[in-house]
């Protein structure tokens, strides 16, 4: 062999060493195009028993998980997806989505215990479409995602969505069918569940937030709102968070009380002045103020109540909810939970279904190798969320809500704080607790949904339980 | 002996550019030094496209009213001049550039280019570690100096690479600058 060669030799080989692990690593991300979220990743029991979970074996179907079906709805609405051109309420052109012909779509409201029938039609989608109760702790069957828990709803073709809104709060509703283009797009609405009418009307108004083409709107119109108002006057204002990043919200005019979170009242909360309340994306606030005020709403846009309230700069300082309001019991006792979960969020170079690329990973995995946390019916689980990735994460558990426990390990002393969306910040941990008792398939991911789309998705999932559907497939399901 | 060989292949000893070459080691050198010289551009390309970005931003801001808070950042559809540069940066940073320099390296086992494997490996630590720092400072702002000074690194070694192997094309000319 003479000199030439042998070298020739050894760049070939320099060259397989440091090509067949980028190879192997590509080769072994590359997602199947039809597979089903049950066979993702690695079983994560949370310290409980591994029970088994295979789903091929017989299990309770997903389908099986609804309301009553006898049972007649009590509000019953129709809505209308399509994609198109259209004007936002304050004039501006728009290419996106809407929902009976706006975006937003039609707020839909129910008396707590309500049966609600939503039959959603896509008449114009082409990439098919779905909707998710943000929020609200539905049975599993309308939940909305497709690929998990039904399929993408084709042009042409209709579902229907049937739960009871046994829980007062603010909710939104979205498409979960390629998301993070059909939410920023405006597939979207609010929906508002209140108490039986029991004492006098307080004033309530709905601010959605969301941002179309760069533009932040209330409502689906640029610019500030107005709302009549007499002096002196009590007005409750739902703040929705559509969009994939939180939001400040503070007051002049009036201090504000934050009355609940994520739908649910705080107990004893105390009103506030020079300070913001920080707004997770996707998740809601209800304030309550007293007229004239301004909410000003990140500093883009304000809802103006009455007259004669003058904007203040944002506050320096946030309402620590850890510490706001005072403690009230929380129906279960997280002290000795059944299972213990770790959610780790990171970030590191690798492979995305073929793609290269910096991708969150999730206890140090990458998607689709990522956990399935898998729990019994009555568990009472813990998780641990931490957050190392370099960028903040809106955390969203699909069909439970959690209380927090403790931040960076500081225990909570305030009002019980339930949420459904939890702003995670880079640098910080949460420890969160609920009851497994809404069993299905549910999907625990970040509410930034272009994060979800690079893979930061996990599910929770109840074990002996069975679905059909498929992510991919003849159905194009894609839910992220 | 293989281990040997190795070294002097990744030290860039083992070359005596002469009559040897053959038309292949040629091409690959080619495209070493064309590898090397697009890596310099393409660090050019991402200072021109954060400051594009961050001149339009500012512009926005300042002239016609935009405001830029979370929820916009994150609703990736913002639009002003510039806005693009953002992603460019991003999207060339951690895709193209490291591709670009991993075959960097893969063109150098096989261009005789007097320290041509070291220079190659050298930038891949440094855009490695580019990466890492353009990162890291969304959570430490301040280290977003290094990440510029490291920017001027890769530039320089890129270019000095660039040379050698245009020089090494030459070896009967090896006294005059290109």
């Amino acid at each position: 062999m003479t000199a030439e060669r042998r070298r020739l030799l050894i760049a070939l080989i320099a060259t397989v060493a440091l090509l067949a692990p980028l190879g192997y690593y590509w080769q072994a991300s590359l997602l199947p195009d039809r597979y089903s979220v049950m066979d993702m990743g690695y079983a994560d029991y949370g310290g409980g028993p591994a029970t088994m979970t295979h789903h091929e074996l017989m299990g309770r179907r997903v389908a099986s998980l609804v309301a009553d079906p006898k049972r007649p709805a009590d509000v019953r609405v129709t809505l209308t997806a399509r994609k198109e051109r259209f004007r936002l309420a304050s004039g501006e052109q728009v290419d996106g989505y809407t929902v009976n012909g706006t975006s937003p779509g039609p707020v839909i409201r129910a008396v707590q215990g309500q049966l609600v029938e939503v039959v959603l039609v896509n008449e114009s989608v082409p990439s098919g479409v779905t909707l998710h109760w943000h929020g609200v702790d539905v049975p599993n069957a309308a939940d909305g995602v497709a690929g998990v828990t039904q399929d993408a709803v084709r042009p042409g073709k209709s579902f229907t969505y049937r739960f009871v809104a046994d829980h007062v709060g603010t909710y939104w509703y979205h498409s979960h069918q390629v998301s993070h283009a059909q939410v920023q797009g405006g597939l979207l609405g609010g929906l508002v569940v209140t108490p039986p009418k029991t004492g006098p009307d307080v004033r309530d108004e709905l601010a959605m937030l969301h941002v179309y083409d760069g533009k932040p709107t209330i409502n689906g119109s640029t610019g500030d709102v107005l709302v009549d108002a007499a002096d002196g006057e009590t007005v409750r204002v739902r703040v929705v968070n559509t969009d994939n990043g939180a939001t400040s919200v503070w007051t002049s005019g009036s201090p504000f009380t934050v009355m609940a979170v994520d739908g649910y009242d705080l107990h004893e909360p105390t009103p506030v002045s020079d300070r913001a309340v920080r707004l997770t994306a996707g998740g809601r606030v209800d304030l309550q103020v007293t007229a004239p005020a301004r909410i000003e709403l990140g500093g883009a846009r304000a809802l103006i109540i009455g007259q004669g309230a003058r904007a203040v700069p944002q506050p320096t300082e946030q309402l620590d909810l850890l510490t706001y309001g005072t403690p009230a019991p929380l129906g279960f006792d997280p002290s000795s939970p059944e299972r213990m979960f770790t959610y780790s969020v990171g970030r590191r170079p690798g492979f995305l279904d073929g793609r290269p690329g910096l991708w969150w990973s999730i206890n140090g995995h990458l998607f689709p190798d990522v956990p399935m946390f898998v729990v019994e019916e009555g568990d009472v689980v813990t998780m641990h969320i931490d957050n190392h990735s370099s960028q903040t994460h809106p955390m969203h558990l699909h069909g439970h809500h959690a209380v927090v426990m403790a931040r960076n390990g500081v225990k909570a002393t305030g009002s019980p704080w339930w949420v459904d969306s939890l702003d995670v910040a880079n640098g910080d941990s949460y420890d969160i607790a609920f009851v497994a008792d809404n069993p299905g398939i549910w999907m625990d991911h970040c509410h930034n949904l272009p994060h979800a789309a690079q893979g930061l998705v996990a599910h929770l999932m109840y074990a002996g339980l069975t679905e059909p559907y498929r992510v991919g497939g003849d159905a194009a399901n894609e839910p992220e | 002996m293989v281990i040997a060989n190795l070294l002097d292949v990744v030290t860039g000893n083992e070359f005596d550019h002469d009559a040897t070459d053959t038309a292949e080691e040629k091409s690959m050198r080619s495209v070493y030094r064309v590898l090397a010289f697009l890596l310099a551009i393409e660090v050019l390309i991402q200072a021109m496209a954060i400051a594009y970005a961050i001149a339009g931003l500012g512009k926005w801001v300042a002239d016609d009213g935009g405001v830029l808070n979370k929820q916009v950042v994150d609703s990736e559809n913002a639009s002003f001049p510039g806005v693009g540069g953002f992603a460019t940066h991003a999207i060339n940073g951690t895709m193209i550039i490291p591709i670009l320099v991993l075959l960097l390296l893969i063109a150098s086992f096989f261009a005789k280019v007097p320290g041509g494997v070291r220079s190659a490996a050298i930038l891949l630590l440094l855009v490695a570690l580019q990466v890492f720092l353009g990162i890291f400072s969304h959570s430490v702002p301040y280290v977003i100096v290094l990440h510029v000074l490291n920017a001027f690194a890769i530039l320089g070694i890129a270019i000095i690479a660039g040379r050698s192997a245009s020089v090494a094309a030459e070896p009967a000319r090896t006294s005059v600058a290109v």
